[in-house]
């Protein structure tokens, strides 16, 4: 078995960090290899070299002594070359071996002590001698690593060939080719063909097959009607064309590739473009895109893009997300971006070709014909290519993203904002060029009709009210409609200015007592400048910029330094005037008091607000400015009035017209905010491109060990030696090869998976492993036969469904019936199909399962994930990522981090997010029952299941039936009708503690978690 | 061997359908011998390969990295050559800002000899320090890695980028456990370590393996605390077992479906079990006081170890305890004084 529990390759990996070269067959070798010293022919003297000698030669000794350095012109990597020596003469003495320069050597016993790097171990110098004593035996091969002898070809390797379909002695049960293999194999075992599954139970297997979602009842109970013949080819091309096909055959690839939202690397860094490649996965599925063009886009979309349909261009970039999306390691990851390649070549191996190509990479493959040689080739391919860069934690953002647009298109649409920008500006070139003249007209004029009503200085810190400095009494002023009450702040010497509270009411004298106060302000100070007056007067409140001439404060602000209870009109940093909208003082530069009132004049000059008077009457004027951000020199106060005006317009009405003109400026600047918003191009994490280069061969995969430059190659096992062109990547090449019909992997790989997520078993058990460690097909004439089949329908993936499930053999019973006299044996049933083999659903599926009984569920895609704006990431290992994201969308959309696993998927087998898991795990452990009894999310489902059962019918009965319909898709027997009614009764009467109208509702909620918790809902006939 | 016991197992389970909780213990044992090993007991206990002295394991791990010559391992040339400059070569310093010269800097705590083998302990555990004789000390570990998060990793799994099995879940794979009513592998933790729950993770080995997470407060275990009062919960129980019997009738081979039938007992028992462990309401005052824990207080280290204390007493293979998370931990470099309050919580 694959999977857990299996513990075969990882482990070995695990266990032996150090190098660990098997004593393969070396007589034979050396056999081959030419005639060789008598004394080599010792193959335990031969294993010790390899297990103990080589590798120190390899790793302490040939940076100096080797093919590139030669110091004392002394060569340590053939022993011929050592029992040359250097110009010290023969480094071994085979007479004398306790006299061999190399043993005095590494003990130090003579002038020379070696490797200078630090001297051997004890039981490394030991080693050394025990080999000198042997008579240095040398496996006669000219590499450093041992290559291993050639086998008979890997099964998996043979050219797929078409068999004959068997003929079976039973002739009626097979309904097509599948069923004559599945058959024949039966018969030849002495076993019964199941016979066909009642259609509920098929309805339901295939709901959840194809949609990952339990049927719904009214389409089970007209399929349980449909007295057609083609009755359930319809059913399932109803399902395959639901959208919830590409979300459930999605997440079965996403298992593959081990898909994740973050990159892994020790803060685990969100990637927030990643889910693009996630619906991109379900996208194909769902629009059946051919299996050799899924694979051609994953490994070099990029490059296809380029080349093909311009519409097709941002999904084919989108697919390479299948290489950026791999693990990212360390704290610096290009420190480590050998461990990431070796991610892609391992996933790119396991899911494409079933073979672990990962494990070449510190030593020749130990079982299956792949070469360290072919890893390095791959290696080359990738370290060529530019992957997007997630972020880590010395360089938190992210860069690389790959736009998805054509550099065609992009410069197209540049081409056309530049246009519209430039019209737009042309536009604005007017009031551009008027607004200021105005500005200053108006600020003139208004001067010229001034009457000051107040002014004055506070000191750093003070506060004066407006009497205070009253020119003329402030009791009693005549206003006519048209008039401007005008307040500046002005600064003093500094130029820094102040954060000043203002305080200031206006209030009608007789008439009909109004009163205006700037703190009315502070709850809608945003909605305009100028703004309306609490009793509906359009444009009464003017913020203006009075440093030169009055300008309308332009800047309209929500938030200031992260604080949203703070808003403001400015014009850049300053002037500005602004509101805490809070009840509390809120801390930002200074603390602001609550509910207040502000301004900050420029550095330049005043900031000011006037009052356009919408009456001809009397007011009275009160008020104060207090400065609250001590640090200054305080600031200045003058309170003016204007009344005439020069020309025929009142000044209310002059301030009115530039007011409108500027409000009409900042909407074409926002217009333009927008054409330069979609100049941004939306991005994916993807691949590109990069710097093509062979990669060095590194020994026992430390990159700090490299040897001889590996030309960019595939797979030379499986004939391939062609080489990629000098300034390509590989990609685009190891792509075509990869999806050709002639590679006899991919297909095969491919066909198997599709039958092991229908039937929950591949005919090779070892889905991610086709090599020599790998299961043998239990039917490799079937495989064979769909492969060819797959390969001839064009890499059709929905025809292969079809062709699968209505095969006899998919539709099968999966429970023997009680009359059969012999009834299959579990290994029959699984090895023989014999039955079909009950499945619990995944925890995606229970998830999804709860959402739609409880009629919660958002069945609408999820996009990308609410993570924070990658300008504020700092994210550490001290602190990485850890966000959560609920969501009410179907689990294949929920956040999958690498490093903190959701509780719930690690409960529920769920898929791995740092490596491919081809096979989901099925546990049973009494922590999965507390889930169901415990948790709240079990609850809160079964409060809404119990709402709906409840509101579908009056009676008990009927409702009980509502409720397995909705639950089990079948209607409940008389039993099970009294069993639920006497339970409800019996629960309700124990409720002594709650109210008696509630325990009816208490008893159905607890009525509905049994259901919910049931092996029935939980498992697939 | 073939034949017989499967029968016989069969059997046992018809007779344990009549939902005797009697049984579960002998059901138990009895998927574990002999039935696929996809579907038996992957917690029974099992026998170790050579005689072992230990049967469980307490594994306390103090997050941060404890600086050795501040602790356990004497360095008198440290307190002679204090202030000496020092030349290093590695590239974490390289070209590094502020690490242009490197000077000495003696431990902040005197040390003294212990025990009969003498060994060197600091002040900053005075009572550890009094056990030293019963105490392997390993002072020859040294590593090539120089970040949080890889070391975190590599101590628990042996894999420092890579994930892997952790300790507790290798243990418990190996030998299973003694107690069906408590998870195999515990990990108690008031906060989360370097590289999250990877720590005590079982990656590839089965899911059973797992550490159980044991946060200090009101609910240390998820989903532990019932919501229905335990009448009701029975009758659901009770519902549940009637459908899933009858679901199983026509059934029967599938051991899937015995097991998750029976991973409600079990689940139903470790409600009361868990609670047990962690209600110290019996516990002596004499015996809080060697803890140093204060009556009813769920906090600090002396928490975590009369719990892991109480978890290995009813059976529990492996249990891990954490002593802070991936912050404010002992990673002092920046005030070596902390350590103080780190030891004081631990020692």
């Amino acid at each position: 078995m694959e999977g857990k529990g299996a513990v075969t390759h990882e482990m070995r990996y695990m266990m032996f960090k150090r190098p660990f070269y098997l004593p393969l067959t070396f007589s034979l070798f050396a056999w081959l290899m030419g005639a060789p010293p008598a004394h080599a022919q010792n193959t335990e003297a031969l294993t010790h070299f390899e297990k103990r000698v080589r590798p120190l030669l390899v790793s302490r000794c040939l940076s100096c002594h080797g093919k590139s350095v030669q110091q004392g012109g002394l060569r340590l990597d053939s022993r011929e070359a050592i029992l040359k020596g250097g110009g010290r003469g023969s480094a071994i003495t085979l007479q004398h071996p306790t006299e061999s320069l190399l043993s005095k050597a590494i003990h130090g016993s003579g002038v020379l002590k070696m490797p200078p790097s630090g001297m051997l171990t004890a039981e490394e110098k030991e080693a050394v001698d025990l080999w000198i004593r042997q008579g240095a035996p040398w496996t006669p091969s000219t590499q450093p690593l041992i290559a291993k002898p050639a086998t008979v070809p890997l099964w998996s390797f043979r050219p797929v060939k078409r068999p004959p379909i068997p003929a079976t002695h039973n002739k009626t049960w097979a309904k097509n080719p599948i069923d004559a293999f599945i058959l024949d194999k039966m018969e030849r075992f002495g076993v019964t063909p199941p016979s066909l599954a009642d259609r509920r139970t098929l309805y339901r297997r295939l709901a959840f097959d194809l949609t990952g979602l339990p049927p719904e009842p009214r389409a089970i109970e007209a399929f349980q009607r449909d007295q057609s013949p083609r009755a359930i080819e319809t059913v399932i091309e109803r399902l395959l064309a639901s959208p919830h096909y590409g979300e459930q055959w999605g997440r079965h690839w996403l298992d593959v590739v081990r898909y994740a939202d973050t990159a892994g690397e020790n803060s685990d860094h969100p990637l927030p473009h990643a889910w693009r490649y996630r619906n991109w996965v379900i996208d194909a599925f769902n629009r059946n895109l051919p299996y050799n063009e899924f694979v051609k886009e994953q490994v070099a979309g990029d490059i296809l893009a380029k080349q093909g349909d311009p519409n097709r261009y941002a999904e084919r970039v989108v697919a390479t997300g299948y290489l950026a999306i791999a693990r990212r390691f360390g704290h610096d990851i290009e420190q480590d971006m050998h461990l990431t390649y070796e991610d892609v070549i391992d996933t790119l191996g396991k899911s494409f070709l079933g073979l672990t190509l990962g494990c070449a990479r510190c030593h020749d493959h130990k079982f299956d014909p792949i070469s360290v040689k072919d890893y390095y080739g791959l290696y080359g391919v990738f370290s060529s290519s530019r992957f997007s860069y997630p972020g880590c934690e010395p360089k938190q953002q992210p860069r690389d993203l790959v736009p998805l647009l054509s550099t065609v298109e992009m410069e197209a649409r540049t081409k056309t904002v530049q246009e519209s920008l430039r019209k737009l500006d042309e536009e604005n070139r007017t009031l551009l060029d008027s607004l200021p003249k105005e500005a200053r007209a108006l600020s003139a004029d208004a001067r010229k009709f001034a009457t000051t009503l107040s002014e004055g200085e506070i000191e750093d810190g003070g506060e004066k009210r407006f009497e205070v400095g009253a020119k003329t009494s402030l009791q009693r002023v005549h206003v006519r409609k048209g008039d401007v009450l005008q307040l500046f702040v002005t600064p003093l010497q500094n130029h820094g200015a102040d954060s000043t509270l203002v305080e200031w009411k206006i209030a009608e004298i007789g008439g009909q007592g109004r009163l205006w106060d700037v703190r009315d302000l502070v709850e809608d100070l945003p909605a305009g400048n100028p703004h309306t007056d609490r009793y509906g007067n359009v444009g009464t409140w003017c913020f203006m910029d009075a440093q030169e001439g009055f300008r309308f404060l332009p800047e309209k602000l929500e938030r200031i330094d992260g604080q949203s209870a703070i808003k403001a009109w400015r014009d850049g940093d300053t002037p500005s005037v602004f509101v805490n909208t809070s009840a509390q003082p809120v801390k930002v530069w200074t603390t602001l008091p609550p509910k207040s009132f502000f301004v900050h004049p420029g550095a330049k000059g005043a900031v000011a607000v006037a009052w356009l008077s919408p009456f001809d009457g009397e007011v009275s004027i009160s008020g104060r400015i207090a400065d609250v951000h001590r640090g200054g020199d305080g600031v200045g106060w003058l309170l003016q009035q204007y009344t005439s005006s020069p020309n025929t317009l009142t000044m209310a009405q002059r301030y009115a017209e530039l007011g409108r003109q500027s409000m009409a400026l900042q909407e074409l600047q926002a217009k333009r905010a927008v054409f330069q918003e979609s100049l941004r191009v939306p991005v994916a994490f993807a691949v590109v491109e990069g710097e093509a280069r062979n990669a060095h061969i590194q020994k026992r995969g430390d990159p700090a060990m490299l040897g001889e430059e590996t030309p960019r190659t595939f797979l030379t096992s499986l004939g391939e030696s062609k080489q990629p062109p000098k300034d390509s990547s590989g990609r685009l090449e190891l792509a075509n090869w990869l999806a050709s019909p002639t590679n006899p992997l991919t297909a095969r790989v491919f066909v198997n998976r599709v039958w092991q997520w229908h039937f929950g078993r591949g005919l090779v058990e070892t889905p991610n492993d086709f090599g020599s460690r790998g299961s043998a097909p239990t039917h490799p004439e079937l495989l064979d036969y769909l492969t060819d089949w797959f390969l001839k329908s064009g890499w059709d993936v929905r025809a292969l469904h079809r062709l699968i499930l209505s095969s006899a053999t998919y539709q099968s019973i999966s429970v023997a019936p009680p009359t059969s006299k012999r009834p299959p044996s579990p290994k029959e049933a699984k090895e023989l199909y014999a039955l079909f083999l009950r499945r619990r659903l995944t925890a995606e599926e229970i998830r999804d399962a709860f959402l739609t009984v409880s009629g919660e569920i958002d069945v609408t895609p999820g996009e990308a994930h609410p993570f924070p704006p990658e300008s504020g990431w700092s994210f550490t290992q001290h602190s990485p990522f850890a966000d959560e994201y609920p969501t009410m969308k179907r689990s294949v959309y929920l956040l999958q981090k690498r490093n903190r696993k959701a509780r719930y998927f690690a409960l529920f087998d769920g898929a791995d997010p740092n490596t491919s898991s081809p096979i989901r795990d099925n546990t049973t452990v009494p922590t999965q029952a507390l889930y169901f009894m415990n948790d709240g999310f079990v609850h809160a489902r079964a409060e809404k299941f119990a709402e709906k059962i409840l509101s579908a019918s009056s009676t008990p009965q009927e409702r009980i039936q509502f409720a397995y319909r909705q639950a089990y898709g079948r209607t409940p027997s008389r039993l099970e009708i009294q069993e639920g009614e006497r339970f409800l009764m019996d629960y309700a009467q124990s409720l002594k503690e709650i109210p008696p109208q509630n325990r009816l509702t208490s008893a159905w909620q607890a009525y509905a978690r049994v259901l919910l918790s049931s092996n029935e809902f939980l498992y697939i006939d | 061997m073939h034949q017989k016991p499967l029968i016989s197992r069969r059997e046992c389970m018809r007779s344990s359908l009549c939902g005797s909780l009697l049984f579960s213990g002998i059901l138990q044992e009895l998927l574990a011998e002999g039935s696929p090993q996809r579907f038996a007991d992957p917690l029974a206990p099992r026998k170790p390969h050579f005689p072992a002295k230990a049967k469980r394991v307490i594994f306390l791990f103090m997050t941060g990295g404890v600086s050795h010559v501040d602790t356990f391992d004497y360095k008198p040339r440290l307190f002679a050559d204090v202030g000496k400059e020092v030349k290093l070569d590695h590239p974490e310093i390289k070209n590094r800002p502020g690490y242009e010269r490197i000077f000495l800097k003696r431990p902040q705590w005197e040390f003294k000899k212990y025990g009969q083998s003498g060994a060197d302990v600091s002040e900053l555990f005075p009572h550890v320090a009094e056990c030293m004789d019963d105490i392997a000390l390993i002072r020859s570990m040294h590593t090539d890695h120089s970040n949080h998060y890889n070391a975190t990793l590599g101590m628990h799994t042996g894999s420092f980028a890579f994930a892997r099995p952790s300790l507790g879940a290798w243990v418990s794979y190996g030998l299973g456990t003694e107690n069906r009513n408590l998870p195999s592998f515990i990990a108690i933790a008031p906060a989360q370590t370097y590289a999250g729950s990877q720590v005590y993770a079982s990656d590839f080995l089965p899911g059973a393996h797992q550490g159980t997470l044991v946060v200090p407060g009101s609910e240390p275990v998820a989903d532990i605390t019932p919501r229905s009062a335990t009448a009701q919960q029975r009758k659901e129980l009770e519902l549940l077992d009637a459908i899933n019997h009858r679901h199983q009738s026509t059934r029967e081979t599938d051991p899937q479906l015995s097991a998750r039938m029976k991973s409600f007992e079990t689940a139903f028992g470790m409600q009361t079990a868990v609670p047990d462990v962690f209600d110290f309401s019996k516990e002596t005052d004499a015996t809080l006081r060697l803890y140093g824990l204060e009556r009813s207080s769920t906090q600090g280290f002396a928490w975590q170890c009369l719990t892991a204390r109480r978890l290995i007493e009813r059976g529990v293979r492996f249990v891990e305890l954490i002593d802070t998370g991936s912050s404010g931990n002992w990673d002092s470099h920046g005030d070596m004084m902390d350590h103080a309050r780190l030891a004081q919580n631990v020692d």
